[in-house]
C-alpha cells in the first residue's frame, strides 16, 4: 500500500521493453555502435542507392557532400522545444547533437549524377553509375 | 502491487500478440524521449521511415502501443551492400499511469518523428491552493 503511494516518477510511464531484456522476441535497438546516423546500402544495375535514417531533421540542419567516391553525410540534430515549462526529462534515448558519416562508394559511380529526397524523416540519396559501367545489352547478328 | 500483476499480464500475452508461426520478423525497438510537465507527459518517438498510414497506436486499458512499419520504396532488384536497420518494423509498449488521461492522447508524426502527448487527467492536475488570509 505504501510502495502505492509514495511514487517515483517512472512509475507514470513504465517502459515495458525493459522487462524484455532477454526475450527472445528479436526485440532489439536500432544499432547504434557504428555511428549515427543508421544507413543501409544497396546496388542496382543502375545505381547505387544509400538510405540514411534521421528523423525529424530540418533540410539546412542536413549537409550530403560527395566527393569521388566518397560520401558524407553531416549535421546537427536539435532538441525538440516541448512547451511549458517546469519540463522534466526523464527518459532521453533520442540521438543530439552532431554527427557525421562517410560511405565508401564503388569506384564506377558518376558523382555528377546524385539525387538526394528526404521522405518521412529518411534521406534517400541515389548515385547513377557511370554508362561504361551499367550493363549494356549486346545484339546478336544472324 | 498492482502495478506488477499489470506488466506481467502484458508479458504473457506478448507472444501471442507477436504473431504464431516460427518465422518471427525481427523487430526494431524505436528510440524515445519522455519529458513531463504540469500537464502530463510528451514523447517523442523516431520512427524513420514509417509514414502515417504504415503507424499505428493504440491503448488498450493502460498500455500504449506504437507499431510501424518502415517503407523505403526500394527497387525490387536493390542488392543489400551494407545494413544497419536489418528489421521492417518499430515496435514499442508503455504502461500508462493512472493519473494520465489515455483518451486524450494527441499524436502528430512529421518526418519521421511522432509526437504522442498524453494529458494528465484532471484531478491529477496539480492545483494552487489559495491561502486566505486569516
Amino acid at each position: 500500500m505504501i510502495s502505492n503511494m509514495i511514487r517515483f516518477p517512472s512509475s507514470l510511464f513504465d517502459d515495458l521493453d525493459e522487462m524484455f531484456f532477454n526475450f527472445p522476441a528479436g526485440v532489439s535497438r536500432v544499432r547504434r555502435e557504428r555511428g549515427y546516423p543508421p544507413i543501409n546500402m544497396g546496388v542496382t544495375d543502375r545505381s547505387v542507392e544509400i538510405y540514411v535514417f534521421l528523423p525529424g531533421m530540418k533540410l539546412e540542419d542536413i549537409d550530403v557532400s560527395l566527393e569521388k567516391n566518397l560520401l558524407s553525410i553531416s549535421g546537427k540534430r536539435e532538441r525538440e522545444e516541448i512547451e511549458g515549462e517546469e519540463s522534466t526529462i526523464y527518459r532521453e534515448e533520442r540521438f543530439k547533437g552532431s554527427f557525421k558519416r562517410v560511405v565508401t562508394l564503388p569506384d564506377d559511380v558518376d558523382p555528377e549524377k546524385t539525387e538526394a529526397v528526404y521522405k518521412d524523416g529518411v534521406l534517400h540519396i541515389s548515385v547513377a553509375k557511370r554508362s561504361e559501367a551499367q550493363p549494356r545489352k549486346i545484339t546478336i547478328k544472324a | 502491487m498492482s502495478e506488477q500483476t499489470n506488466i506481467q499480464t502484458t508479458q504473457q500475452q506478448m507472444p501471442a500478440g507477436a504473431q504464431s508461426g516460427d518465422a518471427m520478423p525481427l523487430e526494431l525497438s524505436p528510440a524515445v524521449d519522455i519529458i513531463e510537465n504540469k500537464d502530463g507527459v510528451t514523447l517523442l518517438v523516431d520512427l524513420p521511415g514509417v509514414g502515417k498510414d504504415s503507424l499505428d497506436i493504440d491503448v488498450d486499458k493502460n498500455v500504449l502501443t506504437i507499431k510501424g512499419t518502415i517503407n523505403l520504396h526500394t527497387d525490387e532488384k536493390l542488392n543489400a551492400t551494407y545494413m544497419d536497420v536489418h528489421a521492417g518494423t518499430f515496435t514499442r509498449q508503455f504502461t500508462l499511469g493512472s493519473e494520465l488521461d489515455a483518451s486524450a492522447i494527441d499524436a502528430s508524426l512529421k518526418d519521421g518523428l511522432l509526437k504522442l502527448v498524453v494529458p494528465r487527467s484532471e484531478q491529477h492536475k496539480p492545483k494552487k491552493i489559495e491561502i486566505k488570509a486569516g
